[in-house]
């Protein structure tokens, strides 16, 4: 008596399944669900180790070891939303964790860590983009841990300043400075490059 | 500009899928767990939440009725000791006022002797025939 089973290994969009079900099946321990959510949010997870890391295996280490972490606590979660935060939250904090033990050890390289920017840009447009992950990039290398993950949840992870405060267990205000200290270094970055003329620049600059 | 920067920064940011293979590997290394009920047949069977609920209980509940027995022994044995206290110095005193009353009756006998008349001499005399 075999049933079919879905492929869940195949276009995994979160419009195309419905992942409350999906969620419920995975605590009532079915693997297969399990790993349809893995699926789903496995690019979120490893992007976030990435960019705060920078290197693709420690990214690849912590997306499973926030995994890990998720399977032994599914019964606590409450919903796909849930889910999606309690992520984002583990895989931020314990990127910050790492960063603080290990700073040495896992700096940046932008030849190492990204070898595709340093490749000549496509098209005009596609080389606006690629100057301007070269200055995020190098930008990213500079900040502390937690200014590192507030760029990466707000601008990776399109998430509110009150979802980040949250999220990093940190004042709103604090997540704010840390937006605006980070772009403003950004753009001196980006003039640095000469990839922005100085009419583009904010008029209300000093 | 800061707008174009900020979705300049969305675009550039996009997440990118982990290498090839990543779910696979993870499942691979996922520990043994045991197969549970559904939520649906948990919504279905109530007595499994109300064992996790009593499971949830037996903490806090052991906790305050070993608060509450620690707080009623305390009780006890200070009563205890202070009755003990209470019958000691009792006891003492007792024991104080036999001796000053012993010592009160030595200074009484005393007391007589010394101020007893001293006998005539005749009288004397004639007890000494």
């Amino acid at each position: 008596m075999s049933r079919a089973e879905p492929n869940l290994a195949v276009n995994l969009q979160p419009e195309h399944v419905d992942t409350d079900s999906l969620l419920r099946s995975a605590c009532g321990g079915d693997a297969k669900a399990f790993e349809g959510l893995v699926r789903l949010h496995q690019a979120s997870v490893y992007s976030i180790g990435y960019r705060m890391l920078g290197k693709r295996d420690a990214a690849e280490d912590l997306a499973q070891d926030v995994f890990l972490q998720l399977y032994r606590k599914l019964d606590s979660i409450e919903s796909i939303e849930h889910l999606g935060f309690w992520l984002r939250r583990v895989a931020a904090n314990l990127a910050i964790d790492r960063l603080r033990r290990a700073p040495f050890t896992t700096g940046y390289s932008l030849e190492s860590v990204a070898p595709e920017l340093a490749d000549p840009p496509a098209d005009d447009a596609a080389g606006g983009d690629l100057l301007m992950a070269r200055a995020l990039w190098k930008l990213l290398g500079e900040l502390a841990p937690a200014a590192r993950a507030v760029m990466v949840l707000r601008y990776q992870e399109d998430r509110d300043v009150a979802e980040i405060a949250t999220a990093l267990d940190m004042p709103v205000n604090t997540v704010k400075s840390h937006i605006k200290r980070s772009l403003t270094a950004l753009r001196g970055k980006m003039i640095g490059a000469q990839l922005i003329t100085a009419e583009d620049l904010p008029e209300d600059r000093p | 500009m800061s707008e174009d920067i900020e979705n300049q920064l969305r675009r550039v940011m996009r997440p990118v899928e982990p290498p090839a293979g990543f779910a696979e590997r993870l499942m691979r290394a996922l520990p043994e767990r045991s197969p549970r009920a559904t939520l649906a047949s948990v919504a279905v069977l109530h007595p499994a939440p109300r064992a996790s609920v009593w499971r949830r209980l037996v903490g806090p509940t052991a906790l305050a009725a070993s608060f509450v027995i620690a707080v009623v022994m305390g009780h006890y044995v200070a009563d205890y000791q202070a009755e003990q206290e209470r019958r000691a110095g009792l006891e003492a005193s007792r024991e104080l006022m036999d001796a000053l009353r012993v010592t009160s009756k030595k200074l009484d006998q005393a007391y007589e002797a010394v101020n007893r008349p001293p006998q005539a001499p005749a009288a004397a005399e004639e007890n000494r025939s």
